[in-house]
């Protein structure tokens, strides 16, 4: 086993595998080239062929003339638009309970980025992958664009005022249920409420695609409160969670994110603090990937581990028995617990309801009720019971329900009983869907009636009790879609809606906002300042301040009533990814190419299972299983075939897979991964994400197409040498010589310790940083320090201690510099285009390790390897540091993604964009299901692009430019207003999409601005990633520090 | 580079001098002239306008003191009182005009003036035919040089061939062998001459080439035809309108901005009638905009109004206009194919196949066109720069259809970036450029151009 340094990628870099170490060193992957799905074969005869086809065509093409262009001004030009400059409006991201304050950046009245809103007490800046990526649904051309009538998959169109002739005279009688998933807008609730008093037979039928049902009913009887606490993770100095994600996907996990990562600074530096964070899980989930210390159980074991922990506090035992090594360190936990009393946290993913009072009372034990956790900031991200859904099946098919309407919601795919519900849903005589999309449930229903997309529409939001944000329309609809809110209006008749105005929901809005939300207002003079000022803020915040929780001794903590732990050989766990959630997110290309943090996968959900360490030299996945192999999986009696990934941090005997792959209809997330909702079972009518009896059985077949982005483009890695017999630096042996300078001496990519030997890493970076010194001015060249000197330079700094992984940034860099989506298969075969990507690294145990998340773009080395060797010099230095691309001088040599040494350069190999003009080029660019057209190719989708950058075309290289256009655009505000520049001028798209903070940029030549102070702040822990090879990176990353309890095994 | 440098010290000297020896210039005359008299006086100095013709002031002045002139010029009517005969004798002329005083203007002012009376310095050279640059006729002497000089190349290359072969023939005779007789035939077709032809044609093709795909996409001189015969002269010469008035985003984005018919509006809603055109370009905007010119007031719901009722509207104002200019009461013959044509021009100029309507935007013909990977913002060069419209767009005041200027090519910018001097003193912005600072308090260095500050590096326009 070799295990230097610490660090580790995977388990074929921890074995020194060398056929992985050649192939992880080529830039794209060998067996895959020349995957051509048999479409293409060329002869020299066809070479000839295309060669003169060539020529002649450059010919016909160079004497044409220059088409003519058009300047195409306003009639009446609005005065809030410049052609060339952004605007930013307020709004409000919201999804289900999904919830981000957003600026929305506008080009020409076109939305085409989201930003996050610092103004909101909720988010404070933050955002997410999802809210990032939600520009690009809006231009999604699955979209329904009329209302109408479902027939064979098609709505046909209708105009809306025959359509609610024909709707209401539908509604007139029987009952009517109206489905939604979470709804948190108030004014949005009343609408609805309007609908149900027209019609007496009407109700709400509401759910949650990932469920937290037994969570708001536990505090519903504990509190009084069915929601989300405010859980003050910057406040707690010992956190616990049993399978919450709460950094990723479970309440408000922007700022939870937000406060955690607070938490996870170091404050000082000689007696060193910072927060102690526990998982208790079996699948490695997000938040337990940045997790101190992980106590790995079996999911069926969550209710042992509980009452275990609730035995440790109160004395009580009584719940199931749990393994020996779980149990012995729930105990060491409870014991830091409790010297933290007042100051932690703990909080449960469970789905059951006993499991999720006990922790209720071990939270009121600690002391943590109305400390760090908090009611006045309850959050309602989660409302739904999917027992509603259950009852209103029985309801279905009895017969009783004359009219359903589907909100937003989509359960005849995304539950357990879809298949029950669909053939139930089928009974009711009329079926109205109010999806933007033809997704699975609406192709069941009789009427659609599309809404608007979030960035059309007119709305609010109260994510947290008392903090409201409004959600404005940024664009004109693109399609005959109404607003759902005033579609269930119209057909309430309501006396409150005034049809006749050109927008009947934004008075409506506006009245209620006057009315009753902002009624006993004091902040603004007048309503219609009130009114004003909290659309251009977004947010209005009146958050209470008085509540304090009681435990309500009434309720009855029985230890006896959690799950029970399963004997059963294998168990298998379901889980939300923070790109796709539950399937809802599906239909957006950004995010299914977004690499689910832990796995690394994209395009499709993957079965994570176990790898197994021998305990001397050899690490094998279960069963022997490579990643990429299929497998059945029959769970729950049904049964469904899927890849697997090999990943660390899955506990033995266990399995997992994530939710939302498989969908059928809607988008172009059709056909990518298998469904599960179908396995999951109930209990006691909540959706259970996990079971046991689980058995796996490798079927020989692989997946052509797996898509795990891990091992593409990593750095260096070391080898057995087949001559040596022992591990050698591939780099080095091919160099001939150890010890040159610029070859890989070391990996000092990652530096990590525990929080308490903190000044010995200090000093060892001393050491290094000293070393790296020496190393490099071993130089014949002179030092081009007086060339940086003046003016600006910039540079970036990474915080890892912050960084959590989310995924974020790299969305945001997506949207801000039109990256391409090249689908599965071009990443199958290392083609992605991501200018960032997030390398996961683990370190410690290997069947229990710890991860740290590295966002890795252009480092801008002022010595960059990359800018020698361009035969044309396409990349060169700028003298404020920016190592340069210039796309139209790039002649695709490629000799530059062969020489940096981070791997962060792209090339691209298709025409992913349709820049140019061969279809040919197209033929193996992403296309979604079932469309002729190349995705790029559709103008709709085109209306995302960033006119400010560059669509690059086939044959030239890549990269992070720092977001240049965002310099240069910095820069010139200040120079117009004639003063120096601030740090505000210039922010990368990726930091101002982190919720954490951890990415700073600036100018390193101001010893005032903020990038320079995180860097003197963080002294010597500072370090550039392979600092010793001279290249002089222009991005500073500090050490990953944890605070793991180390003798929690022992 | 020393040539450069000799170049400067020469024109330091000439400043330097001129400073010390500042008498009277027509340059200045010329500026003072426009300050002063123009608005009076005729620019040509040979007809008379407000005041006479200046053209020849000297001489009829010349049988009194020059100090009398002076008086004149700065008092007239206190010269008339104190019963001068020239004064006299202009002011019953021009009575009952008064010409303004300009008690200010100094003596050598006066001379510059005068200086520049006398020789006006011609008429503005009349405008080129734009595609006929610079460049291409610098080119028009060369070519004969060069042929000349190739036809010389060619014959005395013809003739030491002749006295190779000649020499050849010596040797051969020498050595005794029979002299070989090569006719010019085949003198030409030996291996080396057809090798050089070879070389030669490449060498000219391959040159052509690669100066021609540079040139591709170049659209120097571009003149398209505009669905409004909008003309700058008039508006911006002739009316002296700011470029900012109506590109009054050139300050503040990245694009100039077309100005949209509302700009249009704001004069020609009083303006209904063009002095060369009439109605025939006027019309056009308000048939995309919705005004009605008869009552003087936009139309409702204009959007949805017919082709017909449309044409109704603005045939009528045509007529009109067609009548009272012609004192007619009702259309005659000329007339009606007059407000057919008229009409015709303004829907060929706003209905076309992406805009189906008469109403909506008028769709001009772009003239300068980037290609897609070259940034360019105005604002950086309008606001902060402060470069004047002209330097990249000509003049466009005297430009009745605007046509592209400048070849927008890269070797264009660059040059410009290389010479041009940033505004370092004034703005605050480059207070961090310290070393720069220092240089030039220091003497080393005696301005700062864009280069010096990154000008020329790639991404600052491609990104």
């Amino acid at each position: 086993m070799h295990h230097d340094n610490g660090i580790w990628v995977g388990a074929e870099d921890l074995m020194r595998d060398e056929a992985f170490a050649q192939s992880s060193q080529s830039e794209f992957s060998v067996e895959n080239i020349d995957q051509t799905d048999g479409k293409w074969t060329a002869s020299r005869r066809d070479f000839l062929k295309l060669m003169g086809f060539g020529l002649g065509a450059a010919t016909i093409a160079a004497s044409c003339e220059i088409p003519v262009k058009k300047a195409i001004p306003y009639v009446t030009k609005p005065d809030e638009i410049v052609p060339g400059v952004a605007n930013y409006f307020a709004s409000s991201f919201v999804e289900g309970g999904d919830y981000c304050a957003v600026l929305v950046k506008t080009r020409e009245g076109r939305p085409i980025k989201i930003e996050g809103n610092t103004l909101s007490g909720v988010t404070n800046g933050g955002t997410s992958a999802r809210a990032q990526a939600s520009v690009l649904s809006l231009y999604d051309t699955r979209r329904i664009q009329h209302a109408g009538m479902v027939k064979d998959g098609q709505v046909e169109k209708q105009e809306w005022g025959v359509f609610d002739r024909e709707v209401k005279a539908k509604l007139a009688s029987g009952n009517i249920r109206v489905i939604t998933n979470t709804i948190i807008s108030p004014t949005a609730e009343k609408a609805l409420g309007e609908f149900l008093a027209k019609y007496p037979g009407a109700s709400v039928v509401s759910y949650d695609t990932v469920s937290a049902a037994a969570l708001l009913d536990a505090n519903q009887k504990c509190f009084g409160y069915r929601a989300f606490p405010h859980y003050k993770f910057d406040e707690a100095s010992v956190i616990c969670s049993f399978g919450a994600d709460f950094l990723g996907t479970w309440g408000n996990p922007i700022q939870q994110a937000h406060d955690y990562a607070k938490g996870r600074k170091v404050a000082g530096k000689k007696h060193a603090k910072m927060s102690r964070h526990y998982q208790v899980e079996g699948y490695m989930s997000l938040t337990g990937s940045n997790a101190d210390n992980r106590i790995q159980i079996r999911p069926s074991e969550m209710g042992a581990a509980i009452t275990a922990l609730y035995a440790e506090i109160s004395g009580n035992g009584g719940g199931p028995k749990l393994s020996d090594k779980a149990a012995g360190a729930i105990k060491k936990m409870a014991k830091d617990l409790q010297a933290a009393r007042g100051k932690s946290i703990v909080v449960s993913g469970s789905n059951n309801v006993a499991e999720q009072i006990i922790v209720n009372k071990i939270n009121e034990m600690l002391g943590n009720l109305n400390n760090t956790i908090d009611f006045n900031g309850a959050t309602f991200s989660r409302k739904g019971d999917e027992r509603n859904v259950a009852k209103l099946i029985e309801e279905m098919n009895g017969g009783q329900v004359s009219t359903v309407i589907v909100w937003g919601a989509n359960p005849a795919w995304e539950l357990p009983n879809a298949g029950a519900f669909a053939d139930a849903f089928k009974k009711v005589a009329t079926r109205i869907s109010l999806n933007t999309n033809l997704d699975e449930t609406t192709l069941l229903c009789t009427h659609a009636a599309p809404a608007h997309h979030y960035l059309e529409s007119w709305g609010d939001a109260q994510a947290k009790a008392g903090r409201y944000s409004l959600i404005q329309p940024t664009i004109a609809p693109l399609f005959a879609t109404r607003q759902a809110e005033q579609s269930l209006l119209t057909w309430a008749d309501s006396a409150n809606l005034n049809a006749t105005s050109d927008q009947p929901y934004y008075e409506y809005l506006k009245a209620n906002w006057q009315n009753s939300i902002g009624a006993g207002q004091t902040k603004y003079l007048t309503q219609d300042a009130f009114w004003e000022m909290s659309l251009h803020d977004g947010v209005y915040e009146n958050a209470p301040h008085d509540i304090t929780a009681v435990f309500d001794s009434a309720v009855a903590v029985d230890p006896g009533a959690v799950s029970k732990p399963s004997s059963s050989e294998l168990e298998i766990s379901f889980y939300e990814t923070v790109n796709i959630g539950g399937g809802q997110y599906a239909h957006n290309p950004w995010l299914q190419e977004m690499p689910d943090p832990v796995t690394r996968t994209v395009w499709g959900n993957y079965l994570s299972i176990p790898l197994e360490w021998d305990g001397v030299n050899n690490i094998n996945g279960w069963k022997g299983l490579v990643d990429g192999d299929e497998v059945q999986v029959e769970v729950n009696g049904q049964k469904f075939t899927c890849a697997v990934v090999r990943n660390f941090g899955q506990a033995a005997g266990t399995v997992s897979i994530a939710l939302g792959g498989g969908r059928t209809a809607g988008g172009c997330g059709v056909g990518y991964g298998v469904n599960v909702n179908p396995a999951l079972k109930q209990e006691n009518g909540l959706t259970q994400y996990y079971a046991a009896d689980v058995v796996v059985t490798p079927t020989g077949g692989k997946d052509k197409h797996f898509a795990c982005v891990q091992h593409h483009h990593t750095m260096g890695v070391k080898a057995m040498g087949t001559e040596e017999g022992k591990e050698i630096n591939v780099d080095e042996k091919s160099l001939g010589w150890k010890g040159f300078q610029g070859s890989l001496t070391d990996r000092s990519i990652i530096f990590q310790t525990n929080v308490k030997d903190l000044q010995s890493l200090e000093h060892k970076l001393e050491e290094f940083h000293h070393e790296a010194e020496h190393l490099n001015s071993q130089t014949l060249y002179p030092d081009n320090k007086d060339y940086f000197g003046t003016g600006m330079k910039w540079g970036m700094y990474v915080d890892l201690n912050s960084c959590i992984g989310c995924g974020a940034c790299q969305v945001a860099c997506v949207s801000e510099n039109n990256v391409p989506v090249v689908g599965k298969k071009e990443v199958a075969r290392h083609h992605e285009m991501t200018w960032l990507r997030i390398d996961r690294y683990f370190y410690g145990d290997f069947e229990n390790p710890k991860v740290v998340y590295q966002p890795m773009m252009c480092q801008h080395c002022d010595n960059a390897p990359c800018e020698n060797v361009c035969p044309v010099n396409a990349t060169n230095h700028s003298m404020e540091g920016l190592n340069q691309m210039a796309y139209n001088r790039c002649i695709g040599t490629r000799y530059c993604a062969n020489n940096c040494p981070y791997k962060v350069r792209r090339f691209n190999w298709l025409d992913y964009t349709t820049a140019d003009v061969w279809p040919s080029n197209e033929e193996r660019v992403f296309h979604v299901e079932g469309e002729d057209k190349p995705y790029y190719a559709d103008n709709l989708v085109r209306m995302v692009l960033n006119p400010d950058v560059t669509v690059r075309t086939r044959g030239v290289i890549e990269k992070c430019s720092f977001c240049v256009q965002r310099i240069q655009e910095g820069k010139l505000t200040a120079k117009r207003e004639g003063r120096e520049i601030m740090d505000n001028d210039v922010r990368t798209a990726c930091q101002t999409a982190c919720p954490t903070g951890a990415i700073i940029f600036g100018n390193l030549n101001n010893p005032n601005s903020e990038v320079s102070k995180a860097n003197k702040a963080a002294g010597a822990l500072a370090y550039k990633v392979l600092e010793e090879i001279n290249v002089r990176p222009g991005v500073q990353y500090t050490a990953k520090v944890h605070n793991a309890n180390e003798e929690l095994f022992s | 580079m020393l040539l450069k440098r000799i170049c400067w010290v020469f024109t330091l000297v000439i400043a330097a001098s001129a400073s010390l020896i500042a008498g009277p210039t027509k340059e200045a005359g010329k500026e003072l002239f426009v300050a002063n008299c123009a608005s009076c006086h005729n620019k040509n100095m040979k007809d008379d306008l407000t005041g006479p013709a200046l053209s020849g002031t000297e001489d009829r002045w010349s049988a009194f003191p020059r100090k009398d002139l002076y008086a004149w010029i700065r008092n007239s009517q206190a010269l008339i009182a104190t019963g001068h005969p020239r004064a006299n004798e202009v002011w019953a002329k021009w009575k009952p005009t008064v010409m303004n005083n300009f008690p200010s203007l100094t003596d050598e002012q006066i001379e510059s003036i005068l200086l520049y009376i006398k020789e006006p310095g011609g008429a503005p050279p009349p405008p080129k035919d734009p595609n006929a640059s610079s460049a291409a006729a610098g080119e028009e002497g060369l070519p004969w040089t060069y042929i000349g000089l190739a036809a010389i190349l060619l014959l005395l290359a013809f003739g030491l061939m002749r006295i190779v072969d000649n020499l050849a023939n010596v040797s051969r005779v020498k050595d005794g062998q029979a002299p070989l007789h090569r006719t010019t035939y085949q003198i030409l077709t030996t291996k080396g001459a057809i090798a050089f032809l070879v070389f030669a044609t490449i060498l000219i093709f391959g040159y052509k080439a690669v100066d021609n795909a540079t040139r591709m996409g170049r659209e120097q001189g571009y003149k398209p035809d505009q669905p409004i015969n909008f003309s700058h002269k008039i508006h911006a010469g002739i009316n002296k309108i700011d470029c900012q008035y109506c590109h009054d985003t050139a300050r503040r984005s990245k694009h100039s901005g077309i100005p949209g018919a509302n700009t249009c509006m704001n004069c020609h809603s009083a303006v209904k009638k063009g002095t060369i055109s009439g109605t025939s370009e006027i019309t056009k905007i308000y048939a995309s905009i919705g005004f009605d010119p008869i009552t003087g007031k936009y139309m409702e719901n204009y959007e949805n109004w017919t082709d017909k009722q449309i044409e109704e509207l603005y045939k009528k104002w045509i007529g009109q206009e067609y009548m009272s200019a012609n004192s007619l009461t009702a259309l005659d013959e000329n007339g009606k194919s007059v407000v057919e044509n008229q009409w015709e021009g303004v829907v060929k100029a706003l209905k076309n196949d992406s805009n189906g309507k008469i109403q909506g935007p008028i769709e001009w013909v772009r003239i300068h066109n980037l290609p897609d990977h070259a940034y360019f913002n105005h604002a950086q060069h309008v606001s902060v720069g402060q470069v004047a419209c002209q330097k990249c767009h000509g003049k466009v005041e005297e430009m009745d259809i605007v046509y592209q200027y400048s070849t927008l090519g890269m070797g264009w910018c660059i040059n410009c970036h290389r010479e041009t001097e940033v505004k370092f003193k004034d703005n605050d912005y480059y207070k961090q450029y310290e070393r720069y600072h220092d240089e030039l308090k220091a003497g080393k260095r005696d301005k700062v151009t864009v280069e010096d500050i990154g000008g020329l590096e790639c991404q600052k326009c491609h990104y």
